[in-house]
């Protein structure tokens, strides 16, 4: 056994031994170990070094508040973890662990000359020490910051763990399982309630861990706690231990994150590494309990030096001894139980030191008994010893007065500054807090969640106090919820209930400017720093918070937080309800960000929406985009091709004979019903009451402000139905604008809409030969311009399939859309494909389409339209009906902005020198002026790869339709571009191409 | 890469102790919006059309859930669709509504297994507590729109658009093997 | 992540089901073409940016679909009442006397 475990104490089983590494070197644990308590079984105290000065820190708590022993965690490749707290991670054989901010190792740590700089890295050092001069910011400051900045080393490999998350409903959601949250996990389970008990440790119990001396209803503490956790599951509590509350949302809303493998030695299949749960509870009990402060005195976080009742939880829980001639140092009771519970273990307690006159005789007469010394009005004014403390420096204090030192030799300086309710997730929920000047600390209030706060985390001491205050709020949750809540009363025996007093930096007769007596111990802050800070003028906690970064990062104050305020109301000459706490951030232990990503990584990112015809294209080699949500095939490369290639070839094939488009995408939405013509009136710019039956029409969609949202082709079906398209991107936003104005304007029109984007799968055949093509395989309809002209639509058969067949071009050629049921798209399009073989058939994608349409100047809402062109900036009056009474957009086309004449319109460019445009490139009228230019417009599409013998381009430009021919100039970083201002169709403007 | 829609056949697509997803045969599915007086199209259809969103009825193989104040879901054999849009179109001259065919928008999952409803909260926010046996909810799931059908306790139908469904169905592989490990 | 009431489905779910959809009780002017240049720039542009209650719409669109209005503190993010499309705005007084 290692030379500080104690035989016979303790919850891990020794008979299981763990071997682990720690920088390099084998240690062995036990079964249920801790690094931090299996380190200290083997008397190894010096765990890490400090942010700033590097100095040597040993753990100073036993659980997740732990400030200093942060270490790297690893397991194998790609799993490694920083910043882990020694105190919290579990061993299991083959962990390797290693300290963090130390160069070369943590004994010998050249970094620890920031020590000896003290002065330079006082409060705000970062703030007054890189001023000046500027050139020393990119050589020196910069560098020393970022080689200095932050904790531990990031992790650069891919996390080849998984990450879970799920939604979690209860009635009652009870955080802590100490005594307090199991007495209200039971009086909430009696009732019948849905109730959910949670614990960041391995196990329940919380304080009843380490405190095995209580009996309760006549039971050992342990045994009752089996017998009970046992009782409660029976009623059907979910109990989930190492999961972590890690915020409180809005309205009872918490975030629990649960860890699942980190403490086995062997990864189980398809488990995640964490799982976060989202849980909404009706009622929230939070028992999470209370931490021990520090005491604030030079040295204090000399390794071996830890808080008093945390050495209790090494003994009770682990069954470590942290020192086997430690010394007290308190202001509160309960340390005094752990001097008892050492001594009654076999360390030889040099002395309980106590800065109160008044403690309770019992306890002094207890202490008698056992023969250790008692100090009573005592400071603690030094420690010494290199990497661990050897002897406590005490001096007597009488009439405020500091008397003469004595040094007490001890291997331990376990103290007690008294205990800081648990407040952060209460004040996640914007609770509100009172000062009690009695305990020296703040206390819950008022919630505006239904949530109640129990037991110590309301300031109530003891086992006793706890279980009565968790059964009386479980019993008055379920009260809220409607239940009867029945009365239970535990019977006690063996409680430590006790009293204390707080104090700001403990008085001393040494030099204050020297004394390095730390508050924060992760971001070394000490009590100098905070008087310094409210010295330079700091006079709000929240200021002083950022000067000194006290309380900030992991810590989030839960060390720091009210020995801070004691120290910064004592300079501000304020009682500390005046001067206030900074709030408590989410989340309360640090948290990976795999729990927050959940499932959502990979190719589960993010919803990829995929059409019925993706699967050919992947195996066709095409290369894919994200539009909206959909990933659409952008081209089609062979061999060899890169993508202007492709597209050149795509283009050339779709002009000369026929391509193939898959559409699907396309937004489509049914409107039907009576007033269906009414409502499409309404929405769109163009005239429909004439639109008959068969025919379709290019819709243009505007807001009320007159500025287009949107655009498709939409075909009449029949007199009171419309098949309405969309761009891919704004079907869901159509759909949501036309519904609103549908409930919200004109709930007088009897029209529903059905959005019908995925019940079709759209092909588009584009090309002289489109018709040669298709012909064959449509019953119902000749594919002539006489039967079937340009803008026509009809329900028909296609090869066998029920199709809506529309005869509609986006690229100047004869081009047919056919619309089959989804699942039938593979098949029309394989047939379409195989029969098109003898006309060299070409599949294109989203970039040649882009291309083809500019070439005939069709716009692309979103690409040459930014949300503020009309239909008349874009060249398009004619898609708005003048003899409408009113549309979407009609009125906002009448406002003087819009009618100004020189607004930016698109035209077509063509570059002097044939040169290609970049898209987004600004626009100038005279490129001689002076920087900074006027602009007057931007490049929208651009392009070179298409059937035209130039590159051609769309831009908006001040005035453009009233400069045709003239010369606009495109500044570039290395040149001016000079381009001539045209119409923006470039392919047949008349048209003929349409023509079968 | 996840298995493309058109791979999924009818039929048990992946299970473990806890919980198992299958795909569901195609079927007929309309989208019905209607105000006022339905009985005409209740007798058209030959079935109750609910009023309270969520609420289901049935009639032999035709299937109706109320979505909103004004619309239901239909699903019935593919055979029965002709059938149905003429009953309908029967009585639209003097009971306008709207009958639109989704059959090809959307397909089904089928959900089921000890666990069945535990997998459901993996990607679902709402308190599937609240949705009774016998009824139906359109609600989201992992950000897509889904109808749930609960048709016992730990059975479940979810619809989503065919778009959705190997993204969805990706989820559910992954929950149906990490709910099967938990059993171990 | 809110709760909110649904006053068609008459279910409280998740705020992920809905969307916002802007103030509500603006309604637009049922003779566009006859409003003045300042009445057509007050409906489409000015709103009330309240801090505290503010009426606003909300659409259960991964729901029901409907748009319905609700009254939504919006220095504390709470809601006070929900209520259907075409229902008068409810009385402020009476929906913030019961607050806690």
């Amino acid at each position: 056994m290692s030379q500080y475990r104690v035989s016979g104490r303790g919850r891990v089983d020794t008979a299981r031994p763990v071997t682990f590494t720690f920088d390099g070197k084998s240690y062995r644990g036990a079964q249920g170990d801790t690094v931090a308590s299996a380190l200290l079984a083997n008397g190894v105290h010096l765990m890490g070094r400090s942010f700033k000065y590097h100095r040597p820190r040993g753990a100073i708590a036993a659980g997740s508040e732990e400030p200093n022993a942060l270490i790297g965690t690893r397991r194998g490749s790609g799993r490694f973890e920083p910043n882990t707290r020694a105190t919290v991670q579990e061993i299991w054989d083959g962990l390797e662990t290693n300290s963090q901010n130390k160069f070369p190792s943590l004994k010998f740590d050249v970094g620890a000359v920031n020590d000896a700089a003290y002065m330079l890295f006082s409060a705000g050092f970062y703030y007054k020490t890189f001023m000046w001069p500027r050139s020393f910011w990119d050589k020196v400051y910069e560098p020393f910051i970022r080689a200095a900045a932050g904790l531990g080393v990031s992790p650069i490999e891919e996390d080849p763990d998984t990450y879970a998350s799920r939604n979690l409903h209860c009635d009652v959601l009870i955080v802590g399982a100490g005594p307090t949250g199991l007495a209200a996990a039971r009086a909430a389970a009696v009732e019948g309630l849905r109730v959910v008990l949670v614990d960041e440790n391995p196990e329940a119990g919380g304080t009843l861990l380490s405190e095995p001396q209580a009996r309760i209803d006549g039971k050992a503490a342990w045994d009752w706690l089996a017998a009970e956790l046992e009782a409660l599951k029976a009623l059907g509590v979910k109990i989930m231990t190492r999961t972590t509350a890690i915020a409180y949302y809005h309205q009872n809303m918490i975030g629990l994150v649960e860890k699942l493998t980190d403490h086995l030695p062997k990864l189980p299949a398809d488990t995640p590494r964490e799982r976060l749960w989202r849980v909404r509870s009706k009622q929230v009990v939070l028992a999470q309990g209370a931490l021990e402060k520090p005491l604030v005195f030079h040295g204090n976080d000399r390794p071996g030096v830890m808080l008093a009742g945390s050495a209790q939880t090494f003994l009770n829980r682990y069954g470590v001894l942290v020192g086997k001639r430690p010394v007290i140092l308190t202001s509160h009771d309960s340390a005094w139980y752990a001097a008892f519970d050492l001594q009654d273990a076999g360390a030889k307690v040099q002395a309980i030191v106590d800065t109160r006159a008044d403690v309770d005789a019992l306890l002094q007469s207890e202490a008698r008994a056992r023969g250790i010394a008692v100090k009573l009005s005592h400071t603690a004014t030094a420690t010494s010893g290199r990497l661990r403390v050897s002897s406590l420096r005490i001096n007597p204090v009488a009439g405020g007065t500091v008397g003469a030192a004595q040094d007490i030799r001890c291997d331990a300086v376990l103290m007690s500054g008294g205990w800081t309710p648990s407040l952060h997730l209460f004040s996640h929920t914007k609770g509100s807090l009172t000062w009690d000047d009695d305990r020296t600390t703040f206390l819950p209030e008022k919630t505006p969640e239904d949530c109640v706060i129990a037991g110590a985390s309301r300031g109530l001491w003891g086992i006793g106090a706890a279980l009565a205050d968790g059964a009386e709020k479980g019993r008055a949750v379920a009260e809220a919820l409607g239940k009867t809540g029945a009365q239970v009363a535990y019977a006690i025996e063996a409680d430590r209930p006790g009293t204390g007093v707080s104090h700001k930096e403990l008085p001393t007769d040494l030099s204050a400017g020297k004394a390095k007596a730390f508050v924060d111990f992760q971001n070394d802050v000490t009590a100098k720093d905070l008087r310094l800070a409210v010295r330079e003028g700091m006079r709000s906690i929240e200021h002083v918070k950022r000067y000194t970064t006290n309380g900030m990062a992991t810590d989030q104050g839960k060390m720091s937080n009210i020995n801070g305020l004691n120290i910064a109301s004592d300079a501000l000459g304020k009682k500390q309800p005046q001067v206030g706490l900074t709030t408590f951030r989410p989340p309360y232990t640090p948290t990976s960000f795999g729990a927050f990503a959940g499932y959502h990584r990979g190719e589960h990112f993010e919803v990829t929406r995929k059409t019925n015809i993706d699967s050919w294209a992947e195996a066709k080699g095409a290369v894919f985009e994200p539009v909206g949500q959909w990933r659409r095939a952008r081209y089609f490369p062979k061999p060899g091709e890169d993508m202007d290639t492709a597209v050149r070839r795509e283009c050339a094939a779709t002009r000369a004979s026929v391509g193939i488009f898959d559409a699907s995408t396309l937004g489509k939405i049914e409107v039907v019903g009576p007033d269906a013509v009414e409502f499409m009136n309404r929405m769109y710019t163009n005239p429909w009451t004439k639109l008959a039956p068969g025919r379709c029409r290019y819709g243009l969609l505007l807001g009320d402000d007159g500025y287009i949202r949107d655009d498709g082709v939409i075909g009449r079906m029949t007199e009171d139905r419309f098949h309405v398209t969309t761009t891919t991107g704004g079907a869901a936003r159509v759909l949501n604008m036309m519904e609103d104005y549908l409930q919200t304007e004109w709930s007088d029109l009897n029209v529903w809409l059905t959005s019908t984007t995925e019940h079709w799968s759209t092909v588009a055949l584009n090309g002289p030969n489109a018709a040669k093509l298709l012909a064959p395989f449509v019953e119902g309809v000749e594919l002539t311009e006489e039967a079937f002209p340009h803008m026509s639509c009809v329900e028909c058969t296609v090869a066998g399939m029920p199709a809506r067949l529309f005869r509609v071009s986006f690229t100047g050629e004869i081009g047919f859309e056919v619309n089959v049921p989804a699942h039938l798209g593979q098949k029309l399009w394989d047939i379409l494909w195989e029969a098109g073989q003898q006309y060299g058939i070409t599949a294109y994608g989203t970039e040649t389409m882009h291309v083809l349409r500019a070439e005939k100047g069709y716009i692309i809402v979103g690409q040459d339209t930014d949300g503020t062109v009309t239909p008349y900036d874009a060249g398009m009056g004619w898609a708005v009906g003048k003899k409408k009474p009113d549309f979407v957009g009609m009125r906002g086309l009448a406002r003087p902005d819009l009618q100004a004449k020189n607004r930016k319109q698109l035209v077509g460019l063509l570059t002097e020198d044939g040169s290609k445009l970049e898209e987004g490139a600004q626009i100038v009228f005279d490129p001689k002026q002076a920087i900074p230019m006027t602009m007057v417009g931007h490049v929208t599409s651009s392009y070179d790869v298409g059937t035209t013998d130039q590159p051609i381009a769309l831009a908006l430009v001040e005035g453009g339709h009233g400069k045709m021919g003239e010369t606009v100039y495109i500044p570039m970083p290395d040149r001016t571009i000079a381009a001539k201002i045209t119409a923006t169709v470039f392919v047949d403007p008349e048209n003929t191409r349409l023509k079968i | 890469m996840t298995a493309p829609i058109s791979s999924f056949m009818p039929g048990v697509l992946t299970a473990s102790a806890a919980a198992r997803v299958g795909f569901a045969h195609r079927c007929a599915r309309f989208s019905l919006r209607a105000r006022g007086d339905l009985a005409p199209l209740e007798a058209a259809l030959g079935l109750s059309l609910p009023d309270r969103i969520g609420q289901r009825t049935s009639a032999g193989e035709r299937e109706v859930l109320c979505l909103g104040p004004d619309e239901w879901v239909l699903h019935a054999p593919e055979s029965d669709a002709t059938a149905i849009t003429a009953a309908c179109a029967g009585v639209y001259a003097d009971h306008p509504h709207s009958l639109v065919d989704i059959s090809g928008r959307e397909v089904s999952f089928v959900i089921d297994g000890p666990r069945g409803a535990e997998l459901l909260t993996l990607g679902c926010a709402r308190d599937l507590d609240t949705i009774a046996v016998g009824e139906g909810r359109r609600t989201l799931f992992d950000g897509a729109t889904v109808i749930l059908w609960r048709d016992a306790d730990n059975n479940f139908r979810l619809d989503c658009w065919t778009s959705f469904a190997t993204h969805l169905f990706h989820l559910l592989d992954t929950g149906v093997r990490e709910l099967g490990a938990e059993n171990h | 992540m809110l709760l909110i009431h649904c006053p068609y489905c008459n279910e409280t779910l998740p705020e992920v089901e809905f969307a916002y959809a802007s103030e509500a009780h603006i309604a637009r002017p049922t003779r566009p073409s006859e409003t003045t240049d300042e009445d057509w720039a007050e409906f489409l542009f000015m709103r009330s940016n309240v801090k505290g209650p503010l009426y606003e719409r909300w659409r259960h669109v991964h729901g029901c679909g409907r748009f319905f209005n609700a009254v939504r503190d919006t220095v504390t993010d709470k809601f006070l009442t929900t209520y259907k499309a075409g229902e008068p705005r409810p009385d402020l007084s009476s929906l913030t006397e019961g607050l806690k």
